[in-house]
C-alpha cells in the first residue's frame, strides 16, 4: 500500500510541475492545486500508514498498544494544511478572475510588462 | 502569558477594525497597537536578558506535545527591530497611502503581517512555524494585490505562485522529517538528532526541501526570482513593509534552523550555505547595477545583502552568527529606509525610472540627507551601521579562515557603492535630461508624516552604527546562546 501511494504522489508531482510549467494562467493554476495535495499526501505517508483504530486509550488500560491504533499527528497536519490550501485557493481563483477582467488574456507570456526591457 | 500576547495584539486589532467602519479611527487605532506592540516587545528583550530565554506552553500541554511559543535573546533582537519598522512604516503609510486602499484595508492585512512576523520569531515548533508563514504570506499576497492595478495583479501572480511552491517544499520538508524523527517540537527534534550520533545524513533529504523552502522566502540564490518581479509593482510603503520584514524571515528561520539542526553535518550544510550565499551577493549586487528603476535596483540589492547574512552564518563561529544578527537588524532598518525615501520619490514625480528623474536634491535638500544615510548605511560607509555590519562579517570571515569568501564580500561592496551613487547622482543630483521635465510644475502633496517616519529610521540607523559596540555585545551574547543548542532544547524541555 505504501508503495502504491509513494507512486501516486510521484505521479501528481509530476502532473503538478508538467502544468505548473504550461503557458496558460489556468493550467498553472490547477497545476499548483495537484502539488499541494501531493504534499497533503506525503504527510499522510510519512507518518506511516497502518489499518487500525483510533488512538484513545481506551478506560482501565496503562497504555494502548501501538499495533492498533494510527499516527493522529498527520492527520491533523494534513487537516490544518487543507485549510490552508482553500483558503489559498480561493485567492488565487480571485486573483486570476481579477486579471482576466483587467486584462482579458490568461497567457502568461503577457505578464511580461514589469519586466525589465 | 507574556509571549502569547505578541499573537494577541495584532489579532486583537484585527479583530476590531472588524467592527469600526470609520477610516480614521481605524488608523489612529492601527498606530496605537503598532505602538503597544512595540512597547511589549522592548518588555520581552527586557526580560529575555534577565531569565535567558521565556517559554510557553500554549493549553498547558506539556513541551514535545503542545505548541510551544519560545523566545531567546536572538528572537526578541528580531522582535524589537520587526516592531520598530512595522511602527514607523504604519505611520508612514498613514500618509502615504491613498484613502481607497486604507478603506479597504490596508491596516488590516499589514496586521495580518505582523502577526505572522511576531508568530514566526516565538514559534517552537516546526508545523507551528509553517502556520506563521503562512498567516504573514496570505496577508503580504492581499496587500500585494489590493488596488487591483494591472502591473500590481501581474506582480502579485508570480509572488504569490513562486511563493506557493516554496511553502510546499517546506511543508514536504516538515512531513518527511516527521516521518523520520517522529516529533515536531524543535527543541525535541535537536535533542533527538543529536542522540542519534552519525545517523545524519538520512534526515538530509528532509532538511534539503526545508533549506529550499526557506530559501525562497529568503531570496537566496538560485530562489529569489519572485524578488525583483513583483516588489516594484505595489505602493512604496507596503515594499518598505516586505523589505523590511518578510525575506528576514527567512534568514532567521534559516539561523534558527542551521544552529539547531543543521550544524551537526556541517561539512555538508556550510558549503550549501557559503555557495548560495556568495553566489546571492554577486548575482544580486551585479543584477542591481543593471536596472533604471529605483526600486528594482534596492530589490536586487535585498538578494546581495540576504547572502551577507548566509555566508556570515557559514562561517559558524561565535563573532559570524553575532555579525549575522547584526546584519540582519542593519538590514531591516537601512533597506526600508531606503523604501521609504523612494515612496517619497514616486510621490513627488509618479515614477521611479532613473533616466526621467532629477535634481530631487533641489526639492527637498531632508530628503536627499535621508537617502544618503540610508544608502551609504547600506554601502557599507563608516559611522553608518553598515559599517560595523559589513566589519563583523569580514572579522568573522577572516578569523575563521574563510578568506575567499571574505574577499568576495568586501568586492560586492564596492559594487553596492556603485549603485548607491548612481541612484544618488540620476535622482538626486542630475539636471532633469529635458527641457519638458525640468519645467513641468508638479502639484505639491504634504508629506509630514512620511518625513517624520524616515527621519526616525535614519536616526536609528546612525544610532546603530554609534551604539555598534553595546548591539554587537548583545549579539555576541545571542549567538553563545545559538552555538549551545543544549541550552535550547533544556529550557524547552525541561521547562527550567
Amino acid at each position: 500500500m505504501e508503495y502504491l501511494i509513494a507512486i501516486f504522489i510521484g505521479l501528481l508531482y509530476g502532473c503538478g510541475v508538467f502544468l505548473v510549467l504550461r503557458r496558460s494562467l489556468v493550467k498553472v493554476i490547477l497545476g499548483i492545486f495537484l502539488l499541494s495535495n501531493a504534499t497533503n499526501l506525503i504527510i499522510f505517508l510519512s507518518g506511516g500508514i497502518t489499518r487500525g483504530g483510533t488512538p484513545i486509550i481506551e478506560e482501565g488500560a496503562e497504555a494502548a498498544d501501538i499495533a492498533t491504533i494510527s499516527d493522529p499527528i498527520p492527520q491533523a497536519l494534513i487537516l490544518t494544511a487543507i485549510v490552508i490550501g482553500l483558503g489559498m485557493s480561493a485567492y488565487i481563483l480571485a486573483l486570476k478572475y481579477r486579471y482576466f477582467d483587467v486584462t482579458g488574456t490568461h497567457d502568461l507570456d503577457q505578464l511580461k510588462n514589469t519586466d525589465q526591457k | 502569558m507574556i509571549l502569547f500576547t505578541l499573537i494577541l495584539l495584532p489579532f486583537t486589532y484585527l479583530m476590531l477594525s472588524l467592527l469600526i467602519t470609520n477610516t480614521q479611527v481605524k488608523k489612529l487605532l492601527a498606530l496605537i497597537f503598532a505602538t503597544v506592540n512595540l512597547a511589549w516587545v522592548v518588555m520581552v528583550l527586557v526580560r529575555v536578558s534577565t531569565e535567558e530565554m521565556l517559554v510557553v506552553n500554549m493549553g498547558s500541554w506539556p513541551a514535545p506535545y503542545g505548541i510551544t511559543l519560545a523566545a531567546d535573546r536572538f528572537s526578541a533582537f528580531m522582535l524589537v527591530i520587526a516592531a520598530f519598522v512595522f511602527l514607523l512604516v504604519s505611520y508612514y503609510s498613514s500618509q502615504s497611502i491613498d484613502r481607497e486602499r486604507r478603506n479597504n484595508g490596508h491596516f488590516f492585512y499589514s496586521f495580518g503581517i505582523l502577526m505572522g512576523v511576531n508568530g514566526s520569531f516565538i514559534a517552537g515548533d516546526i508545523f507551528n512555524l509553517y502556520v506563521w508563514f503562512e498567516v504573514m504570506l496570505i496577508s503580504s499576497f492581499i496587500l500585494m494585490g489590493l488596488g487591483g492595478e494591472r502591473k500590481q495583479l501581474e506582480g502579485s501572480i508570480k509572488y504569490l505562485i513562486l511563493n506557493l511552491i516554496g511553502s510546499m517544499f517546506f511543508l514536504a520538508g516538515i512531513g518527511l522529517l516527521y516521518g523520520k524523527v517522529g516529533t515536531l517540537n524543535m527543541a525535541d527534534i535537536a535533542s533527538r538528532i543529536s542522540l542519534a550520533g552519525d545517523n545524519f545524513a538520512a534526515l538530509n533529504p528532509a532538511l534539503i526541501l526545508i533549506v529550499v523552502g526557506f530559501s525562497i522566502k529568503g531570496a537566496l540564490f538560485p530562489f529569489f526570482f519572485w524578488l525583483p518581479a513583483s516588489y516594484h509593482t505595489p505602493p512604496p510603503a507596503v515594499t518598505a513593509l516586505f523589505a523590511g520584514l518578510l525575506t528576514k524571515v527567512g534568514i532567521y528561520s534559516l539561523i534558527r534552523i542551521f544552529t539547531l539542526f543543521l550544524f551537526h553535518d556541517y561539512a555538508f550544510w556550510s558549503n550549501v550555505v557559503f555557495w548560495m550565499g556568495g553566489l546571492s551577493m554577486v548575482v544580486g549586487v551585479i543584477a542591481a547595477s543593471a536596472q533604471m528603476e529605483l526600486r528594482k535596483i534596492l530589490a536586487f540589492h535585498i538578494i546581495s545583502q540576504s547572502g551577507y547574512m548566509a555566508i556570515a552564518l557559514g562561517f559558524f563561529t561565535e563573532a559570524g552568527i553575532a555579525a549575522a544578527i547584526f546584519f540582519t537588524a542593519h538590514n531591516m532598518l537601512s533597506k526600508t529606509n531606503a523604501f521609504l525615501v523612494a515612496g517619497w520619490v514616486h510621490r513627488e514625480r509618479g515614477t521611479l525610472n532613473l533616466k526621467i528623474l532629477g535634481d530631487m536634491f533641489q526639492r527637498s535638500p531632508l530628503w536627499g540627507v535621508l537617502f544618503f544615510i540610508s544608502a551609504f548605511s547600506l554601502a557599507g560607509l563608516p559611522p553608518l551601521s553598515g559599517f560595523f555590519g559589513k566589519f563583523m562579517v569580514l572579522k568573522a570571515g577572516v578569523e575563521s579562515r574563510h578568506i575567499l569568501i571574505s574577499m568576495v564580500a568586501l568586492f560586492v561592496g564596492l559594487i553596492t557603492l556603485f549603485s548607491m551613487v548612481k541612484i544618488w547622482l540620476e535622482v538626486f543630483w542630475k539636471l532633469p535630461p529635458s527641457e519638458k521635465v525640468r519645467t513641468m510644475t508638479y502639484k505639491v502633496k504634504p508629506s509630514g508624516r512620511m518625513l517624520a517616519a524616515s527621519t526616525i529610521m535614519a536616526c536609528a540607523i546612525i544610532a546603530m552604527g554609534l551604539f555598534a559596540n553595546s548591539i554587537g555585545n548583545y549579539c555576541t551574547l545571542a549567538a553563545r546562546d545559538l552555538l549551545n543548542p543544549q541550552k535550547y532544547i533544556s529550557y524547552v524541555l525541561e521547562n527550567k
